[in-house]
């Protein structure tokens, strides 16, 4: 009994890492806990009941989950625990979605009582059809997404035995001629084919993208890919064309300015979501072929009549990829159970130490306000609060000190509002890129900066994501979406992309004390402080002085 | 007391008890404490008394089923019966062997209670017993049977059974009686009654098949068919009342092979292992379990430390409170309706009896608090085996569809400390490690103490098994005690063995087996049947040396306390362990718990550093403290977060004060502040030209009007009172008493001086039939008892009054005879307490209360040390 694993009464696990066991112990609880947070000493991971339905579908059982947890636990499990652990996985399974000669999709139960209770509710009804016999009810085959999400918020998971269609094939390779998958990659991407469909979640800067040309090489089909703007878009294209067999041809680009289809398509959430008379033309896109594949990139991203449409899919395979699976919408089970359970996950320090992503230095330098500000910031508007204590004066000259600091290095400021941007912009002598700027233009900008030709980039929250800047090694970020944890996280993942030297990666986080720019900003911080990036706080003087 | 008194059959159940010897009266007035409460004046009293009514359900209600299976069978037997007799209705013609091994040991037992008496060639049920358990149309026995073919034919024309004599080839006789017995042997005849049923036809076969088991009555028409026509004609059915027929137990019981019972069951059920786990897991389990109890109970009393919920008019919790402590708790209301019940039951709560009632903790919550964590446990634990208090009944209506809530009235179920202590006691009784099946450890409880009645049958037969409350309670200790962690993953832990006095080594052999009686017969070994039925609890001497040895079990399986906890930089502290206190307390001010359990998960806040700066702590405390419990160098966001909150902390200030003096000159209130005079009002200066303070306004008026200003009073607002949260506790409370159905479980000393008294009184009621006086003289006592028409002891007023003050100082018991002031003259049996003022107060064993006597009235008295017996 001295294990490295402490199981509380609430579900979480808390896993010493410093125990020599701890790799083991990871090994085995990992299939069915989520690792929630993973700071220096203990990382905590919980036990949901989509963590052991997803590991009942991997094939383990409960017999494997509770000796796990016994085996590594260094106090006794609580009896109520191992039984409720038990029970659950046991409800995985009694209902079954598969596709019958006769009848096509059709759930079958082997707990007759269970079905009678599934079909009694309101919200199954509608997706059922005729009862076939005893145990057998025909589905819809379009509802084959909605009846298994809400089978499983009636807590009685269905397994889904229907299988994917292949979907037209298509050759793609890798081309893998002087560089290979990483082993994690190789690994998500192994564990997403074996899944079928699923989640991958790599820190940013890990190379998402190749996971996705990985998985791609291995459906070998007609793919769809779905990313959130068009220089992402753009982005994943060169990848593509770069790293695999594919050529440019092959590649279609479905945006707001481009209406191409071609076996591997690259569209973006925007022109998907967009609505002309109350319906969204362009989700036809996804019977336009018949894909093989379907990659959602930053999956978190994923907006509202995308997760619907996505339920009608379920018979296409899956892949979605993202560094942060946190949404401040809550709406992360819908994720898995429409897109599919995590298949892959690493924590970002473990990426970190493989050297993979550039160590980072994370640092919250705090300003003061001046007399005058504090007294405009206690009588400004609830609305207005954030916006003024976010934008005082102090802030820029705290950022050109940072600026001057680590001048001749690559760096990024970042910043919610526009006004403050094109004042820094202003001061530091360098480009401002908003909305506003064209595609054109920022391509462009990004260009001269990747090349090195411009040192300071002013940047909205337009780059928060998929942007590749491999140079960038430093960000300041001025202010922000409130108290996003992804956001920041992604702004991080920016300057985490492994530099030719090996340099070290800097954030700065630039906070009005005592303002609710400070509480914001605990909270932004509280994701990638749970991944183990220890905040440094600094004083404004520290960095002006 | 001659032998051949004791060789002659007793003629009563009287006569059986007075020649049975102390051991086995004291076996019978333990297991039916009824009978001595009070205290019988002599055998006679203590025989009409144990054939009561109430005391005869009493102790039916308490037999174990084979035994009363055995009652049931002599109550459907002659009156008298002999063993053989017996033994044929228990074992039937075949004489099942498990069968004839259990009887003795039953008969022994109803023997032991005074429910059998006589010698083994006639045995009798006493006679209320009988009434209870005989068939009679109204109360169908469970055996099925129906009346003899004498009770039968009661009311039956003489006609009609010359009839019936013919129809079954009996000779034919003009008496009655002669014929009824006739019949009656022919049906009792294996043989005859063969041939007879082998000439029916195979329909009128087919209806005594489906009388045979019971109930034995069916319908018929007033022209029958040829089948049970066949059938009434023999006298195999006889009418009871129109259109109403019975079949005759004696036929019956022929076509049952002899048997009153379908199914003995000679053998308790064997309660079976459901799954063995290693001892330690066993232990180590239930350790952790009992440290979660704890931290359960107190978390339930922080949650309450400044003032409860309110108790409700009627008493108990809301159901809303019980509700909102479930969800703080975060356990399901069941169990927090336990834990609420448990902390209540140890004392630890308590209504504080204000006008606006409130649950709140006691304040021997607070030296609870201060004892090691075994004994805490052990307290709790405790509490719980003995408490008649349910908490599974929580929720539940009682009689008068009145909600059952925590804390409320009616919750006390008397059968509950038995029940607990036998489900404990039948799980020691499994090899070390091994959890029982649920299902086999209610069979078993079931066996031991059957329901009576009807509703023994739907308990037996219908899917509504266990629902009977004696089932729900064992289903609830069996959750309960994991839940304190008395038995770990479902099985008896080694603290919980200790807890119920069980042996440390559970004995290896099988579950279930009995020692064999020695034989049937008034003079019964005592102990041979306590194993079964376990009803002797253990005395309170022996409970605290229970939970002792328990406490002194459990304190080294609880795991160490930690003095040191690690820090993180996302502003949480785990500790990987129980924290010693005083580091939980000053941690669990300074920082919310996040997660419980072996561990605790803390989270920094800025309101929670807050908290611990409001409670007196400096930031350099604070530093200090983490730093000193701190394995790893404390983060900088923590130490940012502490110096960040404290430097905020206290810029505005709150105080009180009782009024002001404002003055626009400052030069004014110079002078006041100057006045020596003005000390006494505890004025502090606020601001140049505002003065605060302690003395009220009106006071505050005097004073200064007596140093000589002028002072005009302002409006009262501006009063500040600030009520500081506080323990709230109650005045001391005793802990609730178990309410245990019926009188205690007499102890030895009790039942021996008992038994000693009615000895005592038996004796002189019995004296006067023995020829010549002086017959007692070797009774010790009674030497001078010699007057016609009464045994009551004569000594002179010097001897009463020197053996009166001789057992005040011994604490003796005396046999006094008495006349009262009409001049009835009674014995009685009293220990004296004091002889003062021609007075003796006593406690009366006969009237079992204290009492004052005139010395002048006792006519005499006697020891009863050495009673004859």
């Amino acid at each position: 009994m001295n294990g490295p694993l402490i199981v509380q009464s609430d579900k979480t696990l808390l896993l010493e890492v410093d125990h020599e066991q701890a790799a083991d112990c990871r090994r085995a609880i990992a299939p069915f806990a989520e690792l929630e947070r993973a700071p220096e000493h203990i990382h905590t991971y919980r036990v949901t009941p989509l963590g052991l339905w997803n590991a009942r579908a991997a094939g383990h059982d409960a017999e494997q989950v509770v000796d796990a947890l016994v085996e590594y636990s260094r106090y006794p499990v609580p009896h109520a625990l191992l039984v409720d652990i038990a029970e659950t996985m046991d409800r995985y399974g009694r209902l079954t979605l598969s596709k019958h000669p006769a009848h096509g999709l059709v759930l079958t139960t082997t707990d007759r009582p269970v079905l009678e209770e599934v079909l009694k509710s309101k919200r199954i009804a509608p997706l059922v059809g005729a009862r076939t016999d005893a145990d057998t009810v025909a589905v819809h085959p379009s509802e084959r997404g909605q009846i298994k999400q809400t089978l499983l918020k009636l807590g009685w998971p269905a397994e889904d035995l229907a299988g994917y269609v292949d979907g037209e094939a298509h050759p793609i390779e890798l081309a893998e001629d002087g560089w290979t998958l990483r082993p994690y990659q190789k690994q998500a991407v192994e564990n997403f084919w074996h899944g079928g469909s699923g989640v991958v979640v790599l820190p940013c800067g890990a190379g998402k993208t190749l996971v996705g040309a990985g998985a791609m090489a291995q459906a070998k089909s007609t793919t769809l890919i779905l990313v959130t703007n068009t220089v992402s878009a753009r982005q994943w294209k060169h990848e593509l064309v770069k790293r695999t067999s594919l050529t440019e041809d092959e590649i279609g680009e479905y945006s707001g300015t481009r209406k191409e289809i071609r076996p591997v398509t690259i569209a973006t959430y925007q022109v998907l979501t967009t609505r002309r008379k109350g319906v969204y033309p362009h989700l036809e896109l996804f019977d336009s072929r018949d894909w093989g594949l379907i990659v959602y990139d930053e999956v978190h991203l994923l907006p509202a009549p995308v997760f619907k449409f996505t339920a009608d899919l379920q018979a296409r395979r899956r892949l979605g990829l993202t560094a942060t699976l946190v949404r401040e919408d809550g709406r992360e089970s819908d994720v898995f159970s429409l897109i599919g359970p995590k298949r892959f996950d690493a924590p970002w320090k473990e990426i970190e130490a493989q050297g993979y992503i550039a160590p980072a230095d994370c640092v919250e330098v705090r300003v003061n306000l001046t007399d005058a500000e504090r007294l405009a910031y206690a009588t400004a508007e609830a609305e207005e609060k954030y916006r003024f204590c976010a934008t005082t004066d102090t802030k820029r000259k705290v950022t050109e000190a940072i600026v001057r600091r680590f001048a001749g290095q690559q760096i990024l400021v970042i910043g919610q509002y526009i006004d403050q941007l094109d004042e820094l912009g202003e001061h530091l002598g360098a480009p401002v890129i908003k909305g506003e700027t064209s595609n054109a233009q920022r391509e462009k900008l990004f260009e001269s900066f990747r090349q090195g030709e411009i040192s300071v980039l002013v940047v909205s929250k337009v780059a928060n994501f998929s942007i590749d800047l491999p140079e960038a090694t430093v960000a300041i970020q001025v202010s922000g979406t409130f108290g996003s944890r992804q956001e920041e996280a992604q702004r991080l993942g920016r300057v985490l992309r492994p530099k030719a030297d090996g340099h070290q990666a800097h954030f700065y986080s630039v906070v009005a004390r005592d303002t609710l720019d400070q509480d914001f900003a605990a909270h932004r911080q509280r994701f990638l402080a749970e991944q183990g990036y220890a905040y440094r706080i600094m004083d404004a003087d520290e960095v002006l002085g | 007391m001659s032998t051949e008194e004791k060789s002659a059959a007793p003629r009563s159940l009287a006569e059986a008890l007075r020649v049975r010897d102390d051991v086995s009266l004291a076996a019978l007035l333990r297991s039916r404490p009824d009978l001595i409460t009070p205290v019988p004046t002599d055998l006679t009293q203590l025989a009409t008394r144990a054939g009561t009514r109430a005391s005869v359900v009493r102790a039916l209600e308490r037999l174990d089923r084979f035994a009363l299976q055995t009652a049931e069978a002599l109550a459907v037997a002659p009156d008298p019966a002999s063993y053989g007799e017996l033994l044929a209705l228990m074992g039937g013609d075949e004489q099942d062997p498990a069968v004839a091994a259990a009887l003795p040991r039953a008969a022994a037992l109803l023997r032991e209670q005074a429910l059998v008496w006589g010698a083994d060639d006639r045995l009798r049920l006493v006679r209320t017993a009988r009434e209870l358990l005989a068939p009679s149309p109204q109360h169908p026995s469970p055996t099925g049977l129906g009346p003899t073919v004498r009770e039968a034919t009661a009311g039956m024309s003489p006609g009609r059974i010359q009839e019936i004599l013919a129809a079954v080839r009996l000779p034919s006789t003009h008496d009655s009686v002669s014929a009824v017995s006739a019949l009656a042997a022919l049906f009792a005849d294996r043989r005859r009654m063969a041939a007879l049923l082998a000439g029916l036809p195979e329909e009128s076969r087919e209806v005594l098949d489906r009388l045979v088991w019971g109930p034995p009555y069916g319908q018929v028409t007033h022209d029958p068919a040829a089948h049970l026509r066949a059938l009434l004609d023999r006298g195999l059915l006889l009418p009871t009342a129109p259109g109403t027929v019975v079949l005759p137990r004696e036929v019956a019981l022929h076509l049952r092979a002899g048997r009153a019972h379908r199914a003995p069951e000679p053998v308790p059920p064997p309660v079976e292992a459901a799954a063995t786990h290693r001892p330690q897991v066993v232990d180590a389990t239930a350790a952790g379990q009992a440290l979660a109890a704890l931290a359960t109970v107190e978390e339930l009393l922080k949650e309450w430390d400044e003032g409860g919920p309110s108790v409700l008019r009627a008493g108990g919790l809301s159901v809303r409170d019980l509700k909102r402590t479930a969800v703080a708790l975060d356990v399901p209301e069941p169990v927090a309706a336990f834990w609420v019940e448990l902390a209540y039951g140890a004392g630890l709560i308590a209504s504080d009896g204000e006008a606006e009632e409130r649950y709140a903790a006691t304040p021997a919550y607070d030296e609870w608090r201060e004892l090691p964590p075994a004994e805490r446990w052990a307290r709790l634990a405790g509490t719980w085996l003995t408490a008649t208090r349910t908490p599974g009944v929580v929720g539940g209506r009682d009689a008068k569809e009145r909600t059952l809530s925590a804390l409320g009235p009616n919750l006390d179920r008397s059968a509950a400390p038995e029940v607990r202590h036998r489900v404990l006691a039948l799980l020691a009784g499994l090899p070390e490690g091994a959890s029982p099946v649920e299902e086999s450890v209610l069979a078993r409880l079931r066996w031991e103490r059957p329901l009576r009645g009807p509703q023994q049958r739907e308990a037996g037969s219908g899917d509504g098994r266990g629902d009977d409350l004696r089932s729900r309670i064992a289903r609830w200790t069996l959750s309960e005690a994991e839940l304190l962690g008395v038995t770990g993953r479902g099985a008896l832990a080694a603290p919980g063995r200790a807890l119920i006095g069980a042996p440390e080594a559970p004995r290896p052999a099988a579950e279930g087996e009995m020692e064999e009686p020695e034989g049937p017969g008034d003079k019964l070994p005592v102990h041979h049947h306590r194993a079964l039925t376990a009803t002797a609890p253990p005395t309170v001497a022996e409970r605290a040396a229970a939970t002792t040895t328990a406490a002194r079990l459990l304190a080294p399986l609880f795991p160490e306390p930690l003095d040191h906890v690690l820090l993180q930089a996302d502003l949480t502290a785990v500790a990987p362990g129980p924290l010693e206190r005083g580091l939980a307390d000053v941690l669990g001010m300074l920082a919310d718990v996040e997660s419980k359990g072996g561990a605790t998960v803390y989270r920094f806040t800025p309101g929670s550093v807050r908290r611990a700066l409001d409670a007196g702590r400096s930031a350099a405390d604070l530093h200090a403290f983490l730093a000193r419990h701190s394995r790893t160098p404390v983060p900088q966001p923590l130490t940012y977060l502490i110096d960040d909150v404290a430097r905020r902390h206290g810029r505005l200030r709150v105080g009180a004060a009782s009024a002001y003096v404002r003055c626009d000159d400052d030069a004014t209130l110079d002078e006041i502040l100057a006045d020596k005079r003005a000390a006494a009002l505890g004025l502090r200066r606020l601001a140049p030209t505002v003065l605060a303070a302690q003395a009220d306004p009106a006071a505050l008026l005097d004073g200064l009007r007596a140093i000589g200003f002028a002072p005009a009073a302002e409006s009262a607002a501006g009063d500040v009172l600030i009520a500081r949260a506080d323990s709230h506790r109650t005045p001391p409370r005793a802990a609730p008493e178990p309410v245990p159905d019926g009188p205690p479980a007499p102890d030895d000393t009790l039942l021996a001086a008992a038994i000693r008294a009615v000895r005592a009184g038996d004796l002189a009621s019995t004296a006067p039939r023995k020829p010549g006086p002086g017959s007692g003289a070797s009774d010790g006592g009674g030497g001078e008892a010699g007057a016609p028409g009464g045994a009551l002891p004569r000594t002179s007023a010097a001897e009463t009054l020197a053996t009166m003050q001789a057992a005040v100082l011994t604490g003796e018991a005396l046999w006094i005879g008495y006349v009262n002031a009409e001049g009835a003259a009674s014995q009685r049996v009293i220990a004296p307490i004091r002889v003062e003022g021609g007075f003796v107060t006593a406690y009366d064993h006969t009237a079992d209360e204290v009492r004052t006597y005139p010395l002048h009235r006792v006519t005499g008295v006697a020891e009863l040390a050495d009673d004859a017996g």
